[in-house]
């Protein structure tokens, strides 16, 4: 009695440890949502006040004064390049790295480590000047390519991981039941990637979505991307921080609508690829 | 169904033999049991045969093609996996008929198969099930269903019983070599449980470090092992081996820790020799007079006693029927059967055969 009393004293500590750190986390979020409803005079006061007058003001200015649809559908092309290109050949290669016996695979992989590791701000400058000899500057391609390439190497990390778990005895039951290699892969081990694949193209959404860096370096007038396009909304002007605050729960929103879809999904990948079947 | 040839396969991972030269023929409709210590390459014998592994050397004949270069998928056999390695995004049904549908053979002509193979199994009512909803036994009966539906030149299994329990085990036994004869397919089975090999077997080949130690009949294994590698992997309990030598006369042989055996008259392995006498556990017998043997452990299985005794130094296991009342610690009297005494040759292990 005593100690299914305890185990339950136990349950409400860690729900509300657990309610304390979710807070916490959500702070910053609040952070942001909070001045994109207030006035200006309002947005800048410290400490923040909790009670004031709410407006939609300038979520109504950012979403239609300030070209935001065309800043998100650059953003979406971008990403949906990125994912697109990223996540079938990121899938071709760890499935073959996953597949070729370790001695081979393992220099590979830590090549790709080593390139995940490389400081981004340095590849910047070279790809912006790659970028002006081809007179790319300021295109899709360019960008996606770019991003594709600082991103492709956790993606086949992470998908190599998701092919290890999948048996090669799979392999090897297709091939005997008349597969060739490629109809073993799109049949058979393909179908059991998925979870694996979705994660990587979650992954490489979101990278895709709030780089800024690259974004800033090579794109211009006609292919700016949100987070470069909110950093300069706000400026010094401190009277633009409600709208500063509208644009960053603007970019958050497609990926909130996203995650909630395929969190399932999502969940169920993270701990597929971590826990050996 | 058809017979397969292999003739001096030889694979090597890297500068690492693991087959030296096997030659094994393989009789239309026969049951071939490949058995052996882990990392005998009864293993990778059987991915030869299925095409799994590319061969160093050596040919593969099965009926009358030779599929040495051939893909898997051309090989025309079936091979069901120790991890049974059903596809888990497909029913049963699907996982069965996924042979049928790669060769593009009619819906209706797989179903119909899928269906029969299902109840020669006992499946039917498990079709539309998911392996993952599947019991162990059930998932191995998919496995053979898999490889059934095919109806392939040749069966090959890979260690398939070995993630059941000990009584599914007995009972899956049973049944693939009653699938063996409803089928009267050819097999080739590896497993490295000799009982495995001794009740399914048709012919068993014992393998060791890449080499085959001997081929035959599991009771030709049992009564004429070929060395003492055989002697002492074949039978359960293991067989004694003594290691000493024949005396002058040729009618005594005397241990390296002195214990004697007489013999009636000369066995006939030469005289003054050392030896390795083989001496299965089942062949000693309790007697009213005989050699003084001292009992150490007793280990009743129910149906017998398996008894482990000081030998005048040497330690030997006897298997007694009949519950005979013996305690540990007892001194008693063992008689050995001369004609089913076995020699070996001290330094290569082969058997010695009588001369008289």
């Amino acid at each position: 009695m005593s100690m299914r009393s305890q185990g339950r004293r136990r349950g409400y500590l860690l729900f509300a440890a657990l309610c304390i750190f979710t807070f916490v986390n959500l702070i910053p979020l609040l952070w942001a949502v909070l001045p994109s409803f207030k006035y200006p005079a309002d947005a800048f006061t410290i400490p923040p006040t909790l009670i004031f007058e709410p407006t939609l003001e300038y979520h109504r200015e950012v979403w239609f004064e300030n070209d935001f649809f065309r800043y998100l559908i650059n953003s979406l092309i971008v990403s949906a390049g990125t994912v697109l290109i990223s996540v079938p050949c990121g899938t071709l290669a760890a499935y073959a790295l996953s597949r070729i016996p370790r001695r081979n695979s393992g220099p590979i992989l830590n090549v790709l480590f080593t390139i995940r590791m490389f400081p981004h701000m340095l590849l910047a400058i070279p790809f912006f000047v790659m970028g002006t000899f081809l007179n790319m500057i300021d295109s899709y391609p360019l960008l996606i390519l770019a991003l594709v390439a600082i991103n492709q190497p956790f993606t086949i990390w992470l998908l190599h991981g998701f092919f290890l778990d999948i048996p090669r005895d799979l392999d090897e039951a297709a091939a005997i039941d008349g597969c060739n290699s490629w109809q073993a892969f799109r049949i058979v081990i393909l179908p059991l990637a998925r979870p694996g694949m979705t994660v990587a193209a979650l992954f490489s959404l979101l990278m895709s979505y709030n780089e800024f860096l690259f974004a800033l370096v090579l794109t211009g007038v006609e292919t700016k991307t949100l987070p470069v396009a909110i950093a300069s909304f706000g400026g010094e002007d401190i009277s633009l921080w409600s709208i500063s605050a509208a644009g960053a729960v603007g970019i958050m929103l497609p990926i909130v609508v996203i995650m909630l879809f395929l969190q399932r999904n999502l969940v169920s990948g993270l701990t597929a690829g971590a826990v050996k079947g | 169904m058809a017979p397969v040839t292999i003739q001096n396969a030889t694979k090597s991972f890297g500068g690492l033999t693991v087959l030296h030269g096997i030659d094994v023929e393989i009789a239309d409709g026969e049951f071939v049991v490949l058995v052996g210590p882990s990392g005998c390459g009864k293993s990778t014998l059987l991915r030869l045969i299925a095409g799994l592994e590319d061969m160093s050397g050596g040919k593969i004949r099965i009926g009358d093609r030779d599929v040495t270069d051939l893909h898997p998928k051309d090989r025309d056999i079936a091979l069901v996996f120790q991890s049974y390695a059903l596809y888990p995004h497909m029913t049963v049904a699907e996982n069965m008929g996924f042979s049928l549908r790669m060769r593009d053979v009619p819906k209706a002509e797989q179903d119909r198969k899928v269906q029969m193979a299902a109840q020669i199994l006992d499946l039917s009512q498990l079709l539309d099930r998911y392996p993952r909803q599947l019991s162990g036994g059930q998932r191995q009966r998919v496995a053979m269903g898999r490889a059934i539906v095919r109806d392939p030149q040749v069966f090959l299994f890979d260690e398939p019983l070995s993630n059941l329990d000990a009584k599914l085990r007995v009972q899956m036994r049973a049944e693939i070599r009653e699938l063996h004869k409803k089928l009267g397919a050819t097999i080739v089975y590896v497993t490295h449980d000799q009982i495995e090999a001794m009740t399914m077997a048709d012919k068993i080949v014992v393998m060791r470090g890449g080499h085959v130690e001997q081929m035959g009949t599991p009771l030709d294994l049992y009564d004429r092992p070929a060395n003492v590698f055989v002697a002492g992997f074949i039978g359960s309990p293991a067989m004694n081996l003594l290691t000493g030598s024949i005396d002058a006369a040729g009618t005594a042989f005397v241990s390296q820790k002195g214990a004697r055996i007489d013999f009636p008259a000369p066995v006939g392995v030469g005289t003054g020799r050392d030896v390795v006498l083989g001496l299965r556990p089942e062949d000693i017998a309790i007697a009213e007079s005989g050699l003084d043997a001292k009992v150490r452990i007793v280990e009743p299985t129910g149906a017998e006693l398996h008894v482990i005794l000081d030998f005048h130094g040497e330690t030997l296991t006897a298997v007694l029927h009949g519950r005979p009342d013996i305690r540990e610690g007892e001194a008693i009297k063992i008689a050995l059967p001369h004609q089913t005494l076995h020699f070996f040759d001290t330094q290569s292990g082969d058997r010695l055969v009588a001369t008289r």
